[in-house]
């Protein structure tokens, strides 16, 4: 009963446009108000200690790392490098955006910084190159997905915060599936451009590439930093991303120069503002998955879907569906907020490996940016490209499909993704 | 007015970068420290780092409240409108001034629930001990673990920060109201990346001459 | 009528001894009042984190808690920082000498100036060190990165044998210790099993250099307000769940650092009295800095007098 007057209220506040971290701040407020005895001074408690917790700041940081990359000519010559090794194959440049964007992805923690990284550059060098606007809008808006499935990523620590998990053995699931991914990508933006014979471009000498190669190398660099680091214990995930925000200040102004000294505070307002939107929402779902907990709202749904029967396989089935349905409607970390405290006590009571089902949720928060109505990546095309939403959701068809496809792999084939961090010995 | 902005910016981008900067000097610390170097480990060993993550951690929840605040001058705080888009200006406008009342509401009360809790969390013994009245029934509040701050000096960014943003939500509300004008955060938009130097942006520059002949690709 | 509720919280997992007498704790009460007291537990930090439990339990968000006693010196109480005094207590019967007597009960007592009722002790067996390198010898941890409990003691006992002390998150420690971010650790040996903290240590050393336990208490007007019999029964069932958490503690003590043995991961080592002693004088010099902090120079004194047989 109280479940359901919960999400009720819920739902019907967010539904009226208010920010999702207010609605879910005013839902725990009148239920506490209404309906329990709990102090209401707890709120203010929790308004402080809901984020303290140092894994969250890792989101500040990856976020900081990424605006300097962006901003300081990382991303540019990432996908200099990207199309001198495939530029010449069908759909070049596409192709290009894919692997630029798996490379950025490496070291960004978020999909639609990496969309912005990426997309604004190549985008409107692709048209001028020939290529059909929403042949680029597609393989963007959608391999910007890699920025939360290859790590770091900020969806996989907001996972980790909400169940306990470990970020490190997180990030070591999600790269063999983000490889994969970016391959079964690539593989489909070659398909759309052969079909349609979009332009190649020259194929690059071996001295070109290995050129390009050393320019960007700054910026590969960083990946290995950040996941040679943590695992070889330099330093935790957190930590990693401070020294990578650091690391991507000291490239961005005293290697590459396409920063000045001058242009710093701008990036970090940017990050901040950005950040603080970010741990606002975290701050108000801890209030409610607090009130959740209360209330015993994830026990009462992990019996009633037990006692219904449904094994690991209907469990995750549903429970993609209910993932993707929320797509529409939310970004990632709140979905992940709101609804990673209600399933995963049943998954894990169904036997599910906890580094494999967060998995699964990355994915499908990936797919979600990617759809309509709501999707951030493609807004941020939209932004880019100032195509229309509907527009869009035609141009990322054959991309979403294939994600699709992904998604159904990754959830019935657990190997994929917790093989290499039991390989490593992290979990 | 300005100057409250201007403020707003500088302090969360100090915190930002403060928070950033004690977590580096933390791990190059730990680093040095453990290298069986004599007195370079000697000397390490002897500075205490052990507060740098409380530190990171009450920058960054500083920053968030404050920042939250900024947020909602910059528009960045987003909500479901899918639904509320489907309707007709008019009634739109009305949902759009509702959902920004709300968040002054949600605001405001939290201020108020926070000055409470700072209040009773150590403020007024803190006050009263100021003021030589420290009387029986009112205990000083806690400290941090690491640094040993007073938690209610800490917790106060909840009251003051929220008070920041529930003025923040009253003001875009009454600019709303007046002009139909509301604050937008453009993610797609990246500061210097406005005009792309297309030429020179997707390709090695080495292919630069050649590349015109070839962009339509090869057969 | 509607029962009365008991919220429990606390941050350990359900099996562990802590987490068993917490389930037995409600059990009886609830038969021994006939459902007139309804105890609710949140295990695992559901509800209240560590950091926040003991404000949550003075605004009255929640009626019980079991947390460390190290944890009531950010509230104002730093007596109770004596039990994380290295090698204070000779062993288990020492620290039940001190505890429940006079000394114990009086320090309960402080707690009430802060909203608190301190209600009892609950065993959770000696704090032993880990790392990937032999450790026998105090001088075996120079450099060493060691992870501990935040708390100005244990940070000041890693000093003393010239190690680092690193304070991480709990949910960190696993994969810290597996890299080597950190070292090496310390703490109970139901931890150290039951976290699988073994699988990625080396060595183990029973150093039994601290104790570990928890200090039941509830929040002040809530118990005071309780109507007289319930409040004895409920007085009763805690005497009842103290018993029956020692006595879990003890086997699960010796259960964990069986198993430990058994499973091959780690070699452990028991130091002889004499290397016992080494570790005793290396880390002496904590009492004579953390005194004032304590409680002065006396008050260790008389604990060490009370825990005296
Ligand atoms: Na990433
Ligand atoms: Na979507």
């Amino acid at each position: 009963m109280s479940t359901a007057v919960i999400l009720f209220l819920l739902i019907a506040l967010m539904l009226t446009g208010m920010p999702i971290s207010i609605s879910l701040g005013l839902t725990v407020l009148s239920f506490l108000y209404l309906f329990t005895h709990v102090p209401i001074e707890s709120v203010a408690l929790k308004l402080f200690t809901g984020i303290e917790k140092f894994e969250i700041m890792a989101i500040p940081f990856f976020i900081l790392a990424g605006n300097f990359l962006t901003h300081g000519g990382v991303a540019r010559r990432m996908i200099h490098f990207a199309t001198s090794m495939v530029g010449h194959f069908y759909g070049g440049l596409g192709l290009s955006g894919v692997v630029a964007c798996a490379l950025f992805a490496a070291i960004s923690g978020s999909s639609p910084a990496t969309v912005v990284a990426i997309g604004s550059i190549l985008l409107p060098a692709m048209v001028k190159a020939g290529y059909p606007m929403k042949f680029g809008a597609g393989v963007v808006t959608t391999a910007g997905g890699l920025g939360i499935l290859i790590p770091p990523s900020i969806a996989m620590i907001i996972y980790a915060v909400a169940t306990n998990s470990s970020i490190g053995a997180l990030f070591m699931a999600g790269v063999i599936p983000g490889l994969l991914l970016a391959v079964l990508l690539g593989v489909t933006t070659w398909y759309v451009a052969r079909k349609n014979n979009y332009p190649r471009q020259r194929k690059a000498s071996w001295a070109e590439r290995w050129k390009a190669l050393r320019e960007a190398i700054w910026g590969v660099l960083l990946v290995v930093i950040v996941m040679g680091g943590i695992y070889s214990g330099v330093f935790t995930p957190t930590e990693a991303a401070a020294v990578a925000a650091v690391y991507a200040f000291v490239i961005a102004i005293f290697v590459y120069k396409d920063m000045q000294l001058k242009d710093v505070p701008k990036v970090l307002v940017s990050s901040a503002n950005m950040s603080a939107m970010l741990l606002y929402i975290i701050t108000n779902a801890a209030l409610f998955s607090f009130l959740m907990s209360y209330q015993h709202v994830p026990e009462e749904m992990a019996g009633w879907m037990l006692s219904q029967g449904l094994g690991q396989v209907g469990f995750l089935l549903m429970a993609n569906i209910l993932l993707l349905a929320a797509g529409n409607f939310m970004e990632p970390s709140s979905i992940i907020l709101i609804l990673a405290p209600i399933l995963f006590p049943i998954a894990i009571k169904l036997g599910i490996d906890p580094i494999h089902f967060g998995i699964i949720m990355t994915v499908n928060m990936e797919i979600g940016m990617c759809h309509p109505p709501v999707g951030l990546n493609l807004y941020v095309a939209s932004g880019i490209t100032k195509m229309g939403i509907t527009e869009l959701t035609v141009a990322v068809w054959p991309w979403l499909l294939t994600m699709l496809g992904f998604l159904v792999l990754v959830t019935y084939w657990a190997p994929l993704s917790i093989w290499l961090p039991k390989a490593l010995g992290m979990m | 007015m300005k100057f409250l902005d201007r403020l707003e910016e500088t302090f969360i981008a100090f915190l930002i970068a403060g928070a950033t900067l004690v977590i580096f000097a933390a791990v190059v610390h730990r680093f040095v420290a453990s290298w069986s170097i004599p007195v370079v480990q000697e000397l390490a060993l002897a500075i205490n780092m052990s507060w740098a993550q409380e530190l990171c951690i009450i920058m960054f929840v500083w920053m968030a409240k404050f920042g939250a605040a900024y947020g909602v001058r910059t528009g960045i705080h987003v909500g479901v409108d899918v639904l509320i888009n489907q309707l007709g200006e008019r009634k739109r406008r009305r949902f759009v001034l509702f959902g920004l009342l709300a968040g002054a509401l949600f605001t405001l009360i939290v201020a108020v629930l926070g000055v409470r809790f700072v209040w009773e969390n150590g403020a007024h013994y803190a006050f009263m001990n100021t003021l030589g009245q420290a009387s029986e029934g009112i205990f000083p509040g806690p400290t941090t673990p690491d640094l040993e701050w007073q938690t209610w000096i800490v917790y106060s960014a909840v009251p003051l920060g929220t008070a920041l943003m529930c003025f923040r939500f009253l003001q875009v509300a009454w600019t709303f109201a007046r002009t139909g004008e509301l604050p937008h955060h453009d993610h797609g938009h990246v500061d210097g990346l406005d005009e792309p130097d297309v030429e020179d942006e997707f390709h090695p520059h080495d292919l630069h001459t050649s590349r015109h002949g070839n962009a339509k690709g090869n057969p | 009528q509607a029962p009365i509720i008991i919220k429990f919280s606390h941050v350990a997992a359900i099996d562990t001894p802590k987490g068993q007498a917490a389930e037995y704790f409600k059990k009886i009460v609830e038969e021994r009042t006939k459902g007139q007291v309804k105890v609710e537990v949140f295990a695992n930090s559901t509800l209240f984190k560590d950091k926040e439990e003991l404000e949550a339990l003075q605004i009255g968000a929640v009626q019980m808690l079991a947390p460390v006693p190290g944890k009531f010196g950010p509230l104002g109480v730093k007596e109770f920082e004596v039990f994380d005094l290295p090698y204070i207590f000779k062993d288990i019967d020492a620290v039940h000498r001190f505890a429940r007597g006079p000394g114990g009960a009086s320090l309960l007592k402080r707690l009430e100036s802060r909203g608190v009722t301190g209600l009892a002790y609950w065993d959770n067996g000696f704090r032993v060190m880990s790392a990937n390198k032999p450790i026998h010898v105090p001088s075996d941890m120079k450099g060493l990165k060691m992870r501990i409990n935040s708390s100005k003691v244990n940070a000041s006992i890693m000093k003393s044998v010239g190690a680092q002390p690193q304070s991480l998150a709990f949910s960190e420690v696993y994969q810290a210790l597996q890299t080597g971010v950190v070292d090496g650790t310390e703490g109970p040996l139901s931890n150290l099993y039951t976290q699988k903290q073994y699988e990625v240590q080396k060595h183990v050393t029973l150093s039994y250099h601290t104790i570990s336990n928890y200090v039941v208490v509830t929040n002040k007007k809530f118990w005071d307000g309780l109507p007289a019999p319930i409040r004895s029964t409920l007085e009763t069932a805690i005497k009842d769940a103290t018993v029956f958490n020692d006595s879990v503690a003890e086997k699960d003590e010796a259960a964990s650092l069986a198993a430990i043995k058994a499973s091959g991961k780690s070699t452990v080592y028991a130091p002889s009295a004499a290397e016992r002693d080494a570790w005793a004088k290396a880390m002496a010099p904590v009492h004579a800095e953390m005194a004032d902090r304590v409680g002065g120079k006396t008050f260790i004194d008389t604990v060490r007098a009370a825990s005296a047989n």
